[in-house]
């Protein structure tokens, strides 16, 4: 079902549980993958996921259609993902890194980079980035998006982005250089 | 010597290798999802259902105005329920000097001189005095040889304020 068919059955009661059900299905897993990359963890992934289309529900009428619904529905997630990490930093009192520490150890939990050390170099590099020098890092480099579509998505310039993009990599390729004998 | 990293030269993964969700969770997510909002459909009060309509600022500041509205409500019935001028009070005042002149003398004198009198602190006289002098007068009708022969009959171990 096209977006604006989906929008249109769910401004119609009748048709609302239909639309949104579809409007689930085809984005849950964009939505998942998205912010498990930046939680890491399945529980709070699930949770978060939840969340983010529980507010696509509230407020899918009031959409105005000035972006995509894709770039939409993104962006809550991107925001419900940077609340949950800036809450739980609050919450206990963490500084920047301490959050990247407790990624890394569900990552090396997760047991699926058992014999790949460059890959798991990659991967604590990653985690020690900054939330939303993270969330830019993700967003191009495994999901390949667009720097306007990356713009409309966290509200950020496309200048910024390129050079959030840019220390990035040079953050991640100086980590995995100076961990390496 | 060994090769420096470089991303670009690194094989990209489709995604960070993160073990996958398990295996039925994309077909139990869409009803998962469903549970949680619709139970929030009856929610809305026909009567304040436009409430949920507002925006969350808005909604706070019809708030604030219902409160400002009931201040100045109660502030107003306040103002109205006091007397507006002076008359009122001087009545009042014209009443009590009248119960009281009504009362007989004899009555009057015996219950200052009883124990009960006593009771009076020396602060309470002190305030009534202040408030109305004319109106001390008007509880003791009586002439200084009345009040003079009274206190005389007291005998002399009571201890006077």
């Amino acid at each position: 079902m096209e977006d604006q068919e989906i929008l249109l059955k769910f401004r119609e009661p009748a048709t609302r549980n239909v639309a949104f059900n579809q409007l689930v299905r085809k984005y849950q897993s964009k939505v998942y993958w998205h912010v498990r990359k930046m939680v890491i963890d399945h529980d709070d992934a699930d949770d978060l996921t939840q969340d983010v289309f529980i507010k696509v529900w509230n407020h899918l009428e009031n959409f105005r259609q000035d972006a995509s619904l894709f770039t939409w529905i993104y962006r809550i997630a991107t925001n419900e993902c940077l609340n949950f990490l800036s809450s739980k930093r609050r919450k206990f009192f963490l500084p920047l890194n301490d959050v990247g520490a407790e990624l890394t150890q569900k990552l090396e939990a997760d047991d699926s980079l058992a014999g790949d050390e460059v890959e798991k170099k990659l991967q604590k590099a990653i985690l020690r980035l900054p939330d939303k020098q993270r969330l830019v890092f993700n967003l191009r480099y495994y999901e390949d998006m667009p720097y306007e579509q990356m713009a409309e998505v966290t509200g950020t310039s496309v200048g910024a982005l390129k050079a959030s993009y840019h220390h990035a990599v040079k953050k991640i390729e100086q980590y995995v250089n100076d961990t390496t004998d | 010597m060994k090769t420096p990293f470089r991303l670009n030269e690194h094989p990209r993964r489709p995604a960070p290798p993160l073990a996958p969700p398990p295996e039925d969770y994309f077909d139990k997510l869409p009803l998962r999802v469903m549970q949680r909002v619709r139970p929030q459909e009856p929610a809305a009060a026909p009567l304040l259902g436009w409430l949920t309509a507002l925006s969350a600022p808005l909604r706070t500041a019809l708030a604030s105005l219902l409160l400002l509205v009931g201040f100045v409500g109660t502030f107003w019935l306040t103002q109205r329920a006091l007397p507006q001028s002076g008359a009122p009070l001087a009545a009042t005042r014209q009443s009590s000097a009248q119960a009281l002149a009504a009362v007989p003398r004899a009555e009057a004198v015996q219950y200052l001189l009883s124990d009960e009198a006593a009771r009076l602190s020396l602060a309470e006289l002190s305030e009534t005095t202040v408030a109305d002098h004319d109106l001390t007068s008007a509880f003791l009708p009586a002439t200084d040889a009345e009040i003079q022969a009274a206190l005389d009959e007291q005998p002399s171990v009571d201890v006077y304020l």
